[in-house]
Parts: C-alpha cells; structure tokens; sequence
C-alpha cells in the first residue's frame, strides 16, 4: 500500500468507526487511537520522512488534512454527546411557558400620531404647540373668522369666558409660531381641541388634531400637494389614488380637502367610505393673506400652506374603530389589542 | 342644500349622468353628499289600461285582462273583484319590486317575474294601493282618474321622475344656495352656458306708489327694500307640478301664495316675503331697529322678546316681521288673504347674523341673508314671484315696483396679477386662460379699468352675487378651482431650509416607550369633568360656560379622578391587575379676568404623568408565587424612570395631607424643585368610585422633568482601581428612616465612598421588638489609588461612631 492509499483508506476507517462510540468514555478511546501522541496519525507523520522528497509536499498536505478531519469527527462527537447527557441528568419540561412580564401598549391614538410626527419630521417639519385654552383672537380672529361671520357657525365651541374658550382646532398655534418666528416656518402643531357636539358613537366632545404649517419663499399649492401626497403614501400605502376638491376654511385660499382612495374596498365602495370609493383624511390650503396681516408677515414676499388632521378619525379608519366613544373607554382589553 | 335634477335642468343642458355630474360639482368645491333616486321604487311600474277581459279556464276567480301599457299589450292574470274594462290602472312588469306583498302577514317586498298562473302567462301584475305603499286598501286594484295618460312610468305619473343631490354649501357660497347658481356652476364646470327664466308680468294700470309707501329709517342694515303689491288674488292649493318640486327638495306645500315664494328662493336663492296686505296699517312699510323689550310673535307661534338693534319691518304701528329672519302671525298670508304686498330686499349679512343669533332662530331667508344675498337680485326674484303668483292665483300686479336704494352698491374691480397667480399655485397659467377662466363664473374682464400698461394686471368685476369675491387671492381661488385641483401638478421642492441643527426628541415620547416596556398601558381620558371632581384637587378650577352637560362642565386639576374611573371600569370587566399610565394636562385659572390681559395667561396649562398599579405585582406564572403590589412596586417604576432620564438627585419626602385623595404621600424632590408625588390612594376615595382593591399612583410634572432632565449625554471614564464593598448592619430604633441612615452614612464615608445600599431589614426574634436591623452595602473607589483594608476600616470605624452620635445606633455583628 503506498502512503497516499494509506491515507484514503484510514479515512474512510474514521468514518466507520466514529458511529460505533457511543459515550464519552469510548470516545475517547478513539482519541487516543487516531490523535494521540502516539496515534495512527501521528505514526503516519513519523513515516513521511521515508517518503521521497518530490512527493512530500502533497502527501504532507493531505496528511494534515486528514488530522484536521479527524479532530473535526471527535470535537463534534463529543459536543453531540455532551449535550445529550445533560439532558437525561436533569428532567426539564420545555413546553412549559416561560416566565414572562406584563406587556404594555401606547393609545392607539398615540401610535397614529407617533407615526404622522415620523413622516413630517423626516420631511423637514419641526414640532411646535399651544394652549389649549385660548383666546377668541388666535382661535377665530387671526384666523380671518370676523366676528359675526357664519364660518364661526363651521366649529361649536366650549366659552370659558365671553372671549375665551377651549380651542376648536390647533390652527391657533400657527398665529402663535409666526408671532415669534420669521420665515422659513416649517411646522406640525399635534394638540387636542374641543368642539361642543353632542357625544354619539360618531363625535366626541374632544379630539386630536395635527396641523401643519409652511411658509417660506415661492410656496406653492402644486407644492403643498406634491407634500401631503408624500406624506399619504407614506403613511396609508403608495398604490393608493388621492384627489384634491376645492373647499373653504377662513384661514386659507385656495383651500381643499384631500380624499383617497379607500384602502378597505380599493375604491369600490363599501360601508366605511359610505359607498362613495373615497375616504376625507385632511383639509389644506394655501395660508390666505389676511392671516399674514396679523402676524406682520409681507404677503408679497413670502407665500404658504396648511393642513390639518383628525387623529380619531384616521386611527378609526384603520383600525375599523366604528364608535369613536371606545378611544375614551380605555378598556384594557382594548387597549392590549394595539 | 337639496338640489333637484329636473329643477336643475330648467337652467342648464347637459348630457352626462347624475353620477357623472356629481362628480363635476364635488370636483368644484360642492361636494354632492348624496343622491336620492326618488322614484327608484317604482322602476318598472308604469300607468296602463284594461282592454279586454276573460275569464281564466281554470280558475273561477281569476281574470285574465289584456292591458295596454303604452308601446305594447300584456296578458295579465288579476284576482281583483274591482277589474273592469277600460280602467286605467298601475301595471308592475318583471323585475319590478312590489313595496308590499299583500298575501304576506308583514308586508315584505318581493319581485315580479313571468309566470304562469294555472297554466295561463302573467307578465305582471296590477297592483293595489297597498302592494305600492299608497294606502292601505287591499280590497282591490288601484283605479287611477280616466284621463291619465297611458305608458308612464308610475314613478313620473306621482311627479317622483326625480334625482335630488344632497351638496354640502361651504359657508363663503351663498350665491348656490339655489337651483340657479348650481347652474351656473354646472355650466362653468361643463364650458357650457346656462339662461335664466324670461319674467314677463301684465300690470294693471294702477301704480303702486298710490297704494304703498316704504320707509327705510336704517340704511345700513336695509341697503335695499324692493316691493310689489298684488291685488285680488285666490289663495289655494299649489298646482301638483310646483307641488312636486318643493316636496322633491323638502319642503312641504302650504298655500299657492307661499310656494310660490319658496318656488322662487329655492330657484334664484333671493329670499322673498309675502304680507297680507289688508293687515298693513296705513299701507305703510317702515324699516326700523326694535325698542328694548319690544314683542312679536313670529309664524312658527312662538312670542320674541326683541332688543334694540334688531332690525324690524314694521307697519304704521307695529312689526310685521323680523327682517330677513321670518314673518309675523299678525300679517301671514291665509285662506282669506285677498291682496298681498311682496318684500324683496337686501339686509345687511351681519346684523341679520346677530339678530339670528340672539333669537335662536334660524330660517332658509336668514342663512342666505347672513351669508350675503345679492343686492341687485331683488328686482328680478321679486318680478319672478310676481308672475308666478299671477299665474297660480290670479290677481293684478299694481303698476311698477317699489325700489327703495339709496346708495347702490358699487361694482367690485379687481386686479389679478398673472405673475403671483402661477407663484401662487405652481401653474402656467397665461392671460388668455386666466380671462377665460374667470368668464366663465361671471367675472368680466375689464380692460377699460386698466390702470397702467403693466402685461401682468388682469382687472375683473365680479358678478354681486358673489360676495366671496373681494381680493385677488379670491380669484386666484377661482382660478384654482376651475382649472382644476387635478391638473395642478403635484411636485414637492427639493431643497429645504431648517432653522434648527437636530430633529427635535421629545422626552414625553421616550417615557412612553419606556413605560411601554416595563409593561404599562397608556390610557387617554377626556379633560373635561364635573366641577365636583375637578375641585377635589385644587380650588382654582377652569369651569365651561356652556358645557354639554353638568359631568363636564369643568376641567381637570389632576389625573387621578379620570385614572380611577378608568381602574374602576377595568375591574368590573375583570381586568384586576393594572398598570396604567397617561400622558395629559391639567389646568388651572390663577387669576380672575380682566379686560386690558391676555385672558390666555390667567390660565395655567400643565402636562403631567400619571402612572397607577393595582392588583398583582409580578406577571403570573407556574414558578414563584403571586405577590400583590405595594407602594415599592411602583415606587421603583419611578425611581427607574427618573434614572433613566438622568434625574438621579431624587429625593423622597414623606408629607401629610388632608386632601381627600391620598393616603402616605411621598413627594418627589429634585434640585429643591418638586417634581411631584408618590400615594396610595385614600381608602374613602376608592369607595367613592367603588374600587375595592389597593391602588398606587404617582403624579409627574412633565414641564418640570423636561427643563431638568440632562440634554447632552458625557462620557466618564470608567475606573482604573479596583472597588471595595463591605456589609454593615445596624440595630436602630424602629421608627428611624432608612434615608436618615443613608445620610449619615454617607456624610461620614467621606468622598471615597461612593454608594450605600440598604439590602436586608430586619425585625423579629432576635432583637427587641422595638428595635430592627438594617443592613447595608458599602462601596468604596478611588480615582487614583487601590485601597487598603487600613484605609477603609478607618473610614468604616468613622460610619459606625456617627450613626452611635446621630441615630445610637449599634453595629450589628
């Protein structure tokens, strides 16, 4: 037999052998056999010294080759067997549950929110906010709602005094963001606000709203769409349709609503969009120049827009929240489903 | 606003689908909420008549009739007793649905089919009053009036052919409160043209100044009172076909004289009002402001006590009518009325806001009124009911109006820059559209008033009836709308400029998440509550002037009051072990009003947060044993929390109270600043609010937390030389704080001893019953050296003697 067929056949002996040891004591054995010091291997070593010169390189090689395998064949014999025997010394039911914690949750009107800040603040938008008991003139005044004018009529309100009383939206905080700040202003105002409806599975007698504001040079309505676009296929999904319809808030001009496509029936209709295909999830527009004249900005110079939405209203859509009272129950078992 | 299909089409030509144009009106900014296909029911029922009849071979009672149903004949089966040759009759064909099944106990609709009815073809069915709902007669078919007109589709036989779109009007378009200005903007939506009704009247010879004379005593709130007085009319019934129309839209019939009216507020949107003339003292109209204290008893019956301000049309001696608001009962038009005088006018929009206001009283005059009408539409809404009248109740229109208008409203001009338009909307809009655009809502280019040789200055007048229109952003608006939202391009910007270096973190929300993780569930409540509750708390209470009702009719000073409701409610649905938090404010008045402040700052807004545990501590398993939570369990939840946000220089400070709320209140100290408390709650309290388990809160000031918690994070080189720990225990008396020891030793361990923790207490047998032990760990580090046991026993002998001088305390071995 020369050395290279030596080699393949203790090879394959390895292979054979390692199954016949079945404890740790006769894995040994093989040890000692194949890798001792005075072991088949190292026999094999001692004779390569016999060999010719031109072939020791390669038989060298597959020599330590061999030793490696060898050492690979017991280290993981012996690992095998390790583990085994640990788990016949000390009888463990696995299937028993683990010693867990209790699990907490945020509001799902907190998450909502926590999601829309995300978005806006990856789009360059600060966070700013303010009271909610507010005077008349940064609720309605400044917001270019005149006194006597039946846009007042659009938002019911809780008076604390004769000209105070419990915002009707968080629009205010963009009065007072401008007071102090020249422009850029680029922020999101999350707050809670109040309207004084009766209480039914559909309003509340509070809400959470979050307003936006822009205002820098060269700001444009084709802007404040391309923005809250974005923001909606960030948020609800990029295959979903949006339109823009012209409506009308004092504080801007143009104003719109922006409606999508809704993302239960895919535009269908179904009982959540009340058959129309579309959902309302934001009112926008361009900040009308009046509003600029209350905060000293120059209408000529700088341009804007602003958007507002309900919290509730958005968390109920997807969450298919159909009585909006359930948000205020607090019920743990509802809270734990979020 | 109910906005009827075939009303609408008077006005206006167009070939597309009530869905199709539906969609048209919300793509301009009336958004349709709805669409009521009104005689949808009755598809497939249509007018017919009985030509022949036979007997059925196989059945005594039935009939077989051969029915003309317009374009063809049907065989119809009929079991009625009442069928006769020649009736005109109420035909169902298949695939009509029958409202109510006669032959069934409730009634239930079902649809027609072709059968055959033993062994005879049916092809529908002729139905009785009661099977379409008309009536309840069931004893036989319904036999219509001999001249009805055969082959009409039933639903247009009842005048119910009609679609009513449901459109929501935004405050600021007054001019489509009406049939016409929906027309209008169907047209400019469609590019197509719309033509308002011809008014021709016949005037008798007798003018109208001879038998009426208008005194406007306040211009301002009266700009304009136009007038018509009708003689010798016959107050009726309306015809069905002006009938049909108001009923369409909802409003209800009343008299020929009074639907005429409403006819034309609803067609022109110009709110009209008709006086029986004969009840006018002195043929004399003056428009006045009320006296304080003044009565009047409007049509609805109600009596009004008036004050001054309110603008009132009266007669020689008294009102007649709230101006622009409603009539009086002493002047209402009834059976009797014989001659009637017609208002037309133009009221000032906020006067007849306050007015509307202060009475609580809302009508269809006084929405459009409020909102602005349109000073120049009286003359042709008052000529319009004029004819009408004449039409449906006979009479004779005195000769010419009355036109009481002093100071005509001057024409609306204005600019728009071509420029800031396209700035404005991100357009390219060019001037040729821009005149096109506007033309199209009325708006008319006026090239005549242009006042410099400015390419970029576009002057328009706009039409008065749009009282929106006052600046150029309005028009830009306009601009907008009608090239449409759609083809705006959507496009966002792709340089930003910030005003700050870093996205802002908020604290609030990395409690939250912490709070997450240790297993809290975040609750948010209502702020508003009743005044009972919110003054267990403070005295400085902010109450609602108006609230909904008395359970809210003030505003929180604490959280506690809505955290125990919510415990409450939780463990009346077994939900027992709690822990919750919320994030909310609190707010206070702490100073009265007056009128030279900013009302904002009496007011005092707070956000805090509330953490509560109650039930069992430790999550429930198969290995250890239940343990219920005390005051430690959510005390270390608060230690953690400040830990974490680097406000490690607590303090807790044991305080009594007699607040009727808490039970061992410790306050939280940071920096001599109080950041808030610790408590269990007040066994009364939990009573109140029928809790019967232990519950633990704790109360943070978030404005506090945040102007101390540290911002910037610094590293600190870890340790060169090893730390030493020792144990010592101390026997004290029972009643020493475990603080106070702390304290001590901490004082006396000097700078080398860097932490001591309590880790055993002890009281029982093996020492005096008023004695315990307490044991503590000592750590010990220097910066710039390792210890020596010398070093260290020196400054354990200094502890031990302190605490014998400051507690007598004695070392335990």
């Amino acid at each position: 037999m020369t050395m290279k067929e030596t080699i393949d056949e203790i090879r394959k002996q390895l292979n054979f052998e390692i199954t016949k040891f079945n404890s740790l004591h006769e894995l040994d054995q093989f040890r000692i056999k194949y890798l001792g010091r005075k072991g088949i291997i190292s026999e094999l070593f001692e004779a390569l010294k016999n060999v010719p010169a031109d072939q020791k390189p390669s038989l060298g090689k597959e020599l330590n080759e061999l030793r490696v395998y060898a050492q690979n064949l017991y280290d993981e014999n012996k690992y095998n067997l390790e583990s085994n025997q640990s788990s016949h010394t000390e009888l463990i039911d696995i299937t028993l549950p683990g010693r867990r914690k209790w699990i907490g949750s945020l509001h799902p009107i907190t998450q909502t929110l926590n999601e829309i800040k995300s978005i806006f603040l990856r789009l360059g938008f600060e966070i700013a906010s303010g009271p909610e008991i507010e005077d008349d003139y940064y609720n309605f005044e400044a917001l270019n709602f005149p006194s006597d004018h039946p846009a007042r009529d659009m938002q019911d309100t809780f008076f604390i005094t004769n000209k105070t009383l419990l915002r009707t939206h968080t629009s205010p905080v963009q009065i007072r963001v401008m007071e102090k700040q020249q422009p850029p202003v680029r922020v999101i105002m999350p707050g809670r606000v109040y309207r004084n409806e009766a209480i039914s599975a559909r309003s509340y007698c509070l809400f959470h709203q979050v307003e936006g504001l822009y205002v820098d040079t060269n700001v444009t309505f084709s802007e404040l769409k391309g923005t809250l676009v974005a923001f909606a296929q960030q948020f609800y999904g990029s295959d979903l349709k949006f339109r823009f319809r012209p409506s009308f808030f004092p504080f801007t001009e143009p104003s719109a609503e922006m409606d999508i496509s809704c993302f239960l029936c895919k535009g269908k209709g179904c009982r959540v969009c009340k058959y129309a295909g579309w959902l309302e999830i934001l009112g926008c527009g361009m900040v009308n120049p009046n509003v600029y004249k209350f905060v000293n900005y120059d209408p000529l110079k700088v341009s804007g827009y602003a958007f507002g939405m309900g919290i509730e209203r958005i968390t109920m859509l997807r969450y298919g929240i159909d009585d909006i009272r359930i948000l205020f129950n607090n019920d743990v078992r509802f809270l734990k489903q979020f | 606003m109910k906005i009827s299909l075939k009303w609408l089409r008077q006005y206006v030509d167009f070939n597309i689908t009530p869905e199709e144009l539906a969609d048209k009106l919300t793509k301009v900014g009336l958004e349709v909420e709805s669409i009521d296909y009104l005689g949808s029911k009755f598809n497939n029922f249509f007018t017919g008549q009985i030509l022949t009849l036979t007997k059925h071979p196989n059945a005594n009672k039935l009939t077989v009739c051969d029915v003309n149903v317009g374009d063809s004949h049907v065989s119809i089966v009929c079991g009625a007793p009442n069928v006769a040759v020649g009736q005109k009759v109420v035909v169902g064909l298949a695939g009509a649905v029958v409202p109510r099944n006669q032959h069934d106990a409730e009634g239930k609709p079902f649809e027609l089919v072709k059968v055959k009815i033993r062994g005879v073809e049916s092809n529908g069915m002729i139905c009785s009053e009661y099977e379409l709902g008309l009536g309840e007669d069931k004893d036989g078919i319904m036999v219509l009036n001999s001249n009805t007109i055969v082959g009409l589709p039933f639903a247009e036989f009842l005048g119910l052919n009609d679609i009513v779109f449901e459109i929501g009007i935004t405050p600021n378009r007054p001019d489509c409160m009406s049939h016409i200005g929906i027309a209008r903007e169907v047209a400019a939506a469609l590019k197509t043209n719309y033509k308002l009704p011809e008014v021709t009247i016949n005037e008798s010879s007798s003018p109208v100044e001879y038998s009426a004379k208008v005194i406007v005593e306040i211009s301002d709130k009266c700009p304009r009172y136009s007038a018509r007085v009708i003689k010798n009319i016959k107050v009726q019934s309306s015809p069905k076909w002006l009938q049909n129309y108001l009923s369409a839209i909802g409003i209800r019939p009343i008299n020929n004289i009074v639907d005429a009216t409403n006819y034309v507020l609803m067609e022109t949107g110009h709110p009209l009002h008709a006086f029986d003339y004969d009840k006018i003292n002195d043929k004399t109209i003056i428009v006045r402001e009320a006296i304080d204290g003044e009565h009047f008893v409007t049509l609805d019956g109600k009596g009004r006590s008036l004050t001054s301000g309110m603008l009132l049309i009266c007669d020689a001696n008294k009102p007649i009518a709230i101006a622009g608001i409603m009539g009086g009962i002493n002047s209402e038009i009834t059976d009797s009325t014989k001659n009637i005088l017609l208002e037309s006018a133009y009221f000032n929009p906020r006067s007849i806001r306050k007015t509307s206001k202060q009475l609580g009283l809302s009508s269809d005059a006084s929405q459009r009124f409020e909102r602005g009408a349109d000073p120049n539409a009286t003359i042709y809404s008052l000529n319009r009911a004029a004819q009408f009248i004449a039409e449906i109740a006979g009479g004779e229109n005195l000769k010419g109006v009355i036109d009481v208008y002093p100071k005509p409203f001057p024409p609306t001009l204005i600019n728009v820059s071509l420029q800031r338009s396209n700035s404005i909307l991100g357009t390219n809009l060019n001037g040729h559209q821009i005149i096109e655009l506007l033309e199209s809502i009325n708006c008319e280019y006026r090239v005549d008033e242009k006042q410099s040789n400015d390419e970029d200055i576009f002057t328009f007048q706009t039409p008065s009836f749009r009282p929106d229109l006052e600046k150029e952003i309005d028009l830009i608006e306009e601009l907008a709308r009608l090239y449409g939202y759609d083809n705006i391009e959507t496009k966002m910007r792709s340089i930003i400029k910030f005003t700050s270096n870093s996205i802002q973190t908020d604290i609030v929300d990395e409690i939250r998440s912490w709070l997450v993780g240790r297993g809290f569930n975040e609750i948010i409540t209502n702020s508003l509550q009743s005044k009972e509750l919110a003054y267990l708390s403070s005295s400085e209470v902010v109450e609602v002037m108006n609230p909904i009702s008395k359970d809210m009719a003030g505003m929180r000073t604490s959280l506690i009051p809505n955290m125990l409701e919510v415990v409450r409610n939780n463990i009346y649905h077994q939900t027992k072990n709690l822990n919750l938090f919320e994030v909310g404010k609190t707010y206070l008045k702490i100073f009265q009003e007056s009128e030279n402040q900013k009302s904002v700052e009496n007011y005092k807004e707070e956000e805090k947060i509330i953490l509560a545990k109650s039930g069992i501590a430790n999550f429930p398993n198969w290995a250890e044993n239940e343990r219920i939570s005390d005051i430690f369990d959510l005390k270390g939840e608060v230690e953690d929390l400040l830990f974490i946000f680097g406000l490690d220089k607590y303090k807790f400070i044991p305080y009594s109270t007699t607040k009727a709320l808490v039970d061992m209140p410790v306050t939280i100290e940071i920096n001599q600043i109080e950041v808030g408390y610790i408590a269990k709650v007040q066994k009364q309290m939990l009573k109140q609010f029928d809790i019967e388990q232990d519950v633990y809160i704790a109360e943070l000031n978030i404005n506090i937390l945040k102007s101390l918690s540290k911002i910037e994070k610094k590293y600190t080189p870890l340790p060169e030389y090893p730390m030493v720990l020792r144990d010592l225990a101390f026997i004290t008396d029972k009643v020493l704080p475990v603080s106070e020891m702390q304290e001590t030793i901490y004082k006396a361990g000097g700078e080398l001893l860097k932490k001591v923790e309590i880790f055993d207490l002890y009281s029982g047998d093996q020492i005096h019953p008023d004695k315990k032990s307490s044991a503590f760990t000592l750590q010990f580090l220097s910066e710039d050296r390792t210890l020596t046991d010398v070093e260290i026993e020196k400054i354990i002998n200094k502890i031990v003697e302190a605490m014998k001088v400051a507690h007598n305390a004695a070392l335990r071995k």
